[in-house]
């Protein structure tokens, strides 16, 4: 019970600490912030602005002001997500003074607000996805001895970390590319992974000499999607959808859709409790599966709104790179397109409907 | 105990004669002993009365065996061993057989040598009437001839394909279009083949099976389509559909334009064939069927090859100075194939004594367990291991031989799901409107809680045995015959909770109806055993005391083997682990590439 008391009064007293910190760095003291004056703000200026601050002064004053200003500037210079650069900062830190001496000190929150700094930093780290280290855990346990904070904090963390790091079915790596093309890439590779049998093309509309928009096309389709794009009767319009938005980690990719007719749901009305009337096999050696086929959904391809026949990205998400695609498409193993009507229904740009058929419609109108 | 069983049971309602049973001293009462009616039938071609035709010495029709032991009924006067031949048929057919053996058995013989001493002893036309001028040869003594002549693998296989569509011409044929072709066909020097299987679809809206066959203008049939073929014959039966939806068998003659024959396939185009009329589709399930009974002799045969091959290694080698073949291993091994190949043999001759000896026998479900391919490829890898490393030639050879053999014309697979279905479909006639109260208990509440008291003992997998099999079975079986008992009383109250679990879906667990039909098959198999050993013994055949033991000692060990398929069958999917084999099949189709890490992978250093 008296634990508990000075707990709660301690967590105050810590509260307080942080309260007047705050006031102190905004207020009352102006303190000198070595980021600002860096012209190139890389990781390598970073790390310098702590190798000079940690060759100024053997005592090192002003150390967790300094890691509180580090730790805010980090956005600017691109470092948020570099574990090297939060090890240098705990580095910053001196290794021995911090560690309880008695169960005392243990108890009471020994240097509290050099422990409440190294928290926050790794609570920062937390937040931007960085996993430590056991390097770091022994970094740690040189500042602040096996009863600190921090290192409980640290405890926790390799506890769950691990555990959310692999949970993603649609992992990323751990820096994203730049360019468009690879990144719209890794996207359509994420939305295809329902079929592992898709194929992933990259075509340029210079392929086609009809084509106005000049760009990459990053199209996916999978060998059922093929087939059941064959099966498409010709007097049913193939619809093109989107563009609809997918996000790896910040980025975001538009992709479009080429949807086709769908089969009905597979409906079954028999009373599943009347055994009476298994059939019988046929059971001629060699005859199995059925004669006839019902016309039932019965693919991951085959949803609600339509049957998916094919997914694309576009360089420009333009109407007139969707036409190329299209006869991309034909070109590659889909010979169906050149008889099948497209409705073009996006929203974004424009948002009109415009028909597009095929050549050979029009010459017939003509 | 008993009042509450009196009016419980339902099915028990032969009390009487069972406390009779247990009290009685004498076997005055033996209901095995009772006199059949014997029917036979004698057909007479009253335009060359000079030959007659066969005599078949048939019983009355009796209800199928193997279907009704899904119902856990057991028809005990069939563990009486069939014997079909009498003694001068036995005679005759120990003649042709050692004729065709003398030349079979000789490793210089060439094929034409082969394939003139089956044409001297006629057996390319065997199943023909003997009033056509064949041999009007029963299932008996055809598994009899094929036992010599599977030494010649390929011969074999051709010409039980050749009865088994010679067969079917007798059936499919009207009687003036099957004089004018059988005579070409007894010779020998043109056989049929017969084209089933197709090639799985890769189309999402292609049916299964797809050849199919049209009236032209002229009037012709004409066969188009793609079949998978492994051997070529002059003549070929061809399944196709007409009409849309109805499978129809037509007969390709030799010459024919458009048929292309390319590696393991054969394809047809506007192909012209005479359709089998008479056949409906039923006659062509059991006629075609044959082939497994047929398949499941050549798989014996190849895997007793294998055992002497082996066999032969052994004796001339040596190990640490002493014999090899003293090696206690090598010996149990040996000893398994040999309780294989017995188990295999009694249950086939079984089958062709049900097939021959009782009117319109209903067996397509015996026909089709062929319970040798299942063993035989795993015993032969073991019984190659004894010689492998150094004659890998060989063993590839043999090794090969029984695949093609396992693999002829289906699966495993497609043969299982055709015995539980099937098994099914009789046992839900039966049992509909149990399976129904079960599967709406409260709308039953009485029923329910009368099932729980007559199901206590199944519950407990102590099924009482009252079936007294080892009535029909010389004493020394009576352990054997209570294990079999065992396994065929568990088979009712399996199948019910197996419908009652699944209601019709019963036809989509293919992995439970694979356990229901191996453990079928191998209860069918046990009871074949028993009745054989039991017949050679009190008969006192040669070694009968030594199938004695490989009876019991067969029976012993599938039991345990049946019992534990039951048992996991009963227990569901999550306990004999389906439903996660099944999920980790479905991630590997849904996943590319690995699924698992390797295990030098880290997530932080």
């Amino acid at each position: 019970m008296n634990v508990n008391i000075t707990r709660n009064i301690l967590r105050f007293r810590t509260v307080n600490i942080n309260l007047r910190r705050f006031k102190s760095s905004e207020t009352k003291v102006v303190t000198y912030d070595p980021f600002v004056n860096k012209p190139k703000k890389t990781k390598q200026t970073y790390l310098e602005v702590i190798k000079m601050f940690e060759d100024q002064d053997t005592r090192r004053r002003g150390h967790v002001e300094f890691i509180y200003a580090a730790l805010s500037r980090m956005n600017e210079f691109g470092v948020q997500k570099d574990l090297e650069v939060y090890k240098a900062l705990v580095d910053v830190l001196p290794k021995g003074k911090f560690i309880p001496v008695n169960i005392f000190q243990a108890e009471f929150l020994h240097y509290p607000k050099q422990q409440q700094c190294a928290v926050d930093l790794l609570e920062q780290m937390e937040n931007n996805g960085v996993m430590p280290d056991s390097e770091l855990e022994q970094m740690l346990l040189n500042i602040f001895g096996r009863r600190g904070i921090p290192l409980r904090k640290y405890w926790r963390m390799m506890y769950w970390m691990p555990k959310f790091k692999n949970l993603s079915p649609w992992a990323l790596p751990d820096t994203l590319p730049d360019n468009t093309l690879e990144l719209a890439n890794l996207a359509i590779q994420r939305i295809t992974s329902v079929d592992p049998d898709t194929k992933i093309d990259v075509w340029q509309t210079e392929e086609i000499e009809a084509s106005i928009d000049k760009t990459w096309i990053v199209s996916a389709q999978s060998r059922i999607q093929k087939v059941l794009l064959a099966e498409q009767p010709p007097d049913i319009p193939l619809v093109i959808k989107g563009p609809f938005n997918v996000y790896l980690r910040d980025q975001v990719v538009t992709y479009f859709l080429l949807l086709g007719k769908t089969r009905p749901e597979y409906q079954d009305n028999t009373d599943t409790d009347d055994v009476s009337k298994i059939q019988k096999p046929i059971g001629i050696p060699g005859v199995i599966g059925k004669v006839t086929l019902p016309q039932v959904k019965c693919t991951v391809h085959e949803q609600d709104d339509g049957t998916i026949v094919a997914v694309c990205a576009t360089g420009t998400s333009s109407r007139d790179s969707l036409l190329s695609w299209i006869r991309l498409l034909e070109k590659h193993d889909n010979p169906a397109l050149a008889n099948i009507p497209v409705i073009f229904t996006l929203i974004a740009p424009p948002a009109d409907v415009s028909l597009y058929e095929t050549d050979i419609v029009k010459n017939e109108n003509k | 105990m008993n009042i509450a069983r009196k009016i419980c049971s339902i099915r028990y309602s032969h009390v009487q004669r069972n406390v009779h049973r247990k009290y009685r001293i004498s076997s005055v009462n033996y209901e095995s002993t009772k006199a059949e009616t014997q029917i036979q039938e004698e057909k007479f071609d009253f335009e060359d009365l000079k030959v007659l035709e066969r005599v078949e010495r048939r019983k009355a029709a009796i209800p199928p065996f193997m279907k009704n032991v899904f119902l856990s009924i057991f028809n005990r006067d069939l563990l009486a061993y069939p014997e079909i031949l009498n003694k001068e048929e036995s005679t005759a057919l120990d003649n042709r057989v050692s004729i065709i053996q003398k030349t079979f058995e000789d490793p210089n013989s060439t094929e034409d040598e082969r394939r003139d001493v089956l044409s001297r002893t006629g057996m390319f036309g065997a199943p023909v009437a003997l009033t056509d001028g064949g041999l009007a040869m029963n299932y008996t003594e055809s598994l009899r001839y094929l036992d010599v002549i599977s030494n010649d693998l390929q011969l074999s296989q051709e010409l039980s394909d050749h009865w088994v569509c010679l067969k079917l011409l007798k059936i499919g044929l009207t009687s003036d279009n099957y004089q004018k072709i059988i005579s070409d066909l007894m010779t020998g020097d043109s056989t049929i083949g017969v084209c089933v299987q197709e090639k799985i679809s890769d189309r999402v809206l292609q049916a299964d099976f797809r050849t199919s066959a049209v009236l032209n203008q002229h009037g012709v049939w004409v066969i188009n389509g793609e079949k998978i073929c492994k051997t070529q014959t002059k003549y070929v039966i061809v399944l196709c559909l007409t009409e849309g939806m109805k499978l129809k068998a037509f007969l390709v003659h030799p010459n024919a334009s458009g048929v292309n024959y390319k590696e393991n396939y054969v394809s047809f185009k506007d192909t012209p064939g005479t359709p089998l009329t008479e056949a409906t589709e039923e006659q062509l399930s059991k006629t075609l069927g044959m082939t497994r009974l047929y398949t499941a002799n050549l798989c014996r045969n190849n895997l007793m090859k294998s055992m002497k091959a082996s066999v032969e290694y052994v004796r001339t080698r040596f190990i640490s100075g002493k014999p090899l073949s003293q090696m206690p291993t090598i010996r149990s091994q040996i000893g398994n194939t040999l309780m294989d190949i017995y188990a295999s043999e009694s249950a086939e001759y079984f089958t062709a004594g049900l097939l021959d000896g009782y009117m319109d026998p209903d067996a397509e479900l015996e026909v089709a367990m062929n319970f040798i391919a299942n063993h035989a490829q795993s015993q032969i890898l073991k019984l190659l291991a004894i010689q492998g490393v150094e004659r890998p030639r060989e063993c590839l050879h043999l090794l090969d031989e029984m695949r093609k053999l396992s693999f002829r014309g289906e699966t495993l697979e497609n043969v299982n799901m055709f015995i539980a279905i099937n098994g099914i479909h009789h046992a839900g006639r039966n049992m509909a409107n149990d399976v129904k109260k079960l599967r709406n208990p409260l709308f039953n509440p009485s029923f329910i809680l009368k099932k729980i008291i007559a199901d206590r003992n199944q519950e407990r997998d102590e099924p009482k045995l009252d079936l007294y099999l080892s009535e029909d079975l010389h004493p020394t079986l009576k352990k054997p015959s209570e294990q079999l008992e065992y396994c065929v009383l568990r088979m009712r109250y399996i199948v019910e909770s197996l419908m009652s679990r699944y209601g019709t879906d019963v036809v989509m667990a293919s992995t439970e109806l694979n356990r229901l039909a191996e453990a079928s098959t191998e209860i069918y198999v046990m009871a074949a055993v028993l009745a054989r050993a039991s017949r050679s013994y009190c008969i006192g055949l040669r070694n009968g005391e030594f199938e004695m033991k490989l009876a019991a000692c067969f029976v012993e060990s599938t039991k345990d083997h049946v019992k534990k398929l039951l048992l996991d069958i009963a227990e569901g999917e999550y306990i004999n682990l389906d439903h996660f084999r099944i999920n980790f099949g479905k991630t590997v189709f849904e996943n590319k590439g690995l699924l698992v890490e390797k295990p030098t992978a880290r997530v932080f250093w």
